[in-house]
């Protein structure tokens, strides 16, 4: 296993360094429109409604960038929920630990995937 | 040692392996010279009041690299930090996350075997002819490594990381940016050798990017820099071997 983990942590490193600018970057747009432009009435309530976001959807750019901000984030966390747990002297377990994070993000990889196909 | 100078306390941390079984802190309280830096303190000690102190220092001008101490808890080199920061109590110890030889003189070994690892020297496929001349390099690609090969290997990185403390297996900043600042050098063909290294067991990836070398680098080499740019390279490299298997980089 420990062979194993070694061997992805490019693709792992990869996933999480993009999962960072996305959650850093784009989320954080995510939240403003949503939590402040929106209530504030900056941006129209409208813009968000249900027609428009499923039109969003089903547009395969729209599909693709959907699935980025819901995968790449999920693999940023487990990746650093990893490291959180190995800088406070985990190391012995990571061997469990980080094989079960990263199944939960693989999880939830699958998981919107099949959602977004559905959309 | 004229009356009214100002005096401080020096608490610092003493071991004989052959008498202690473990660090002890002993306090000296000296007179001190408001431009002395923490180093000067020590000299002072060493010549005045306690011979037995033992401790590394060489240069006096932060490029020997071998003064590197724990002041107040923190990684520093003692020949550059000014006394007259600090307040009338002041801590010295050992680099932290290294095996202590004797009072403030910690064992290098194992950093000078990660240090080799990396291989730190230029990598040719093939060894030029001296005939041929000398490689050229333009400002520019001098440029690309210079700040990466300003690493005087004081090892105050190894003090600040978290991982080198929870791993000490781990490869460590200085010798990351040292095997990173060759790899990327215009005249350098071993990339691919040092990236085997960089992917392999505590190598780049083990690096949480704490930042905390950075911070304290007496040299602003940026090791954390280094190491995410090594950690992109190490990444670029792989996923190329995958696209072109063993020898599509000859």
């Amino acid at each position: 296993m420990k062979h194993l983990l070694l061997k992805l942590e490019p693709l792992i490193w990869l996933l999480f360094g993009q999962g960072i600018l996305l959650g850093t970057v784009l989320l954080t747009g995510w939240v403003l429109v949503v939590g402040l432009a929106i209530p504030l009435g900056i941006v129209p309530a409208d813009a968000l409604s249900y027609e428009r976001a499923q039109m969003l959807g089903s547009h395969i750019i729209g599909r693709v960038i959907l699935l980025g901000l819901i995968v790449l984030p999920l693999w940023k966390g487990a990746h650093h929920m990893r490291h959180i747990f190995l800088d406070f002297g985990g190391a012995k377990r990571d061997v469990l630990v980080a094989p079960l994070l990263y199944l939960l993000a693989a999880s939830g990889s699958v998981l919107a995937v099949v959602a977004i196909v559905r959309i | 040692m004229s009356d009214g100078q100002q005096k401080k306390t020096f608490v610092v941390t003493r071991f004989d392996p052959d008498r202690d079984e473990a660090p002890r802190k002993q306090s000296y309280e000296i007179p001190v010279q408001p431009d002395w830096k923490v180093l000067d303190a020590l000299n002072f000690i060493k010549d005045e009041v306690d011979g037995t102190l033992s401790y590394r220092w060489s240069c006096r001008m932060a490029v020997c690299g071998s003064c590197g101490m724990m002041v107040n808890g923190e990684p520093r080199l003692t020949c550059k930090e000014a006394l007259s920061q600090y307040g009338d109590t002041v801590d010295v110890g050992p680099l932290a996350n290294f095996p202590v030889v004797r009072d403030l003189v910690i064992e290098a070994d194992g950093f000078m075997e990660k240090l080799t690892s990396v291989k730190p020297w230029i990598i040719r496929a093939k060894e030029r002819a001296v005939e041929e001349g000398p490689m050229r390099q333009s400002p520019a690609e001098h440029e690309e490594f210079k700040q990466f090969s300003l690493c005087i290997n004081c090892m105050l990185c190894y003090s600040a990381c978290p991982v080198v403390a929870n791993e000490p297996e781990f490869l460590g900043p200085a010798a990351i940016a040292v095997g990173h600042r060759y790899s990327i050098d215009s005249r350098d063909e071993g990339a691919a050798e040092r990236n085997e290294v960089f992917r392999g067991e505590g190598g780049v990836f083990s690096c949480s990017f704490a930042n905390e070398c950075s911070e304290v680098c007496p040299k602003n080499v940026d090791p954390a820099a280094a190491v995410n740019q090594a950690k992109f390279n190490a990444v670029i490299d792989w996923a190329t071997g995958l696209v072109l298997p063993r020898g599509g980089d000859e």
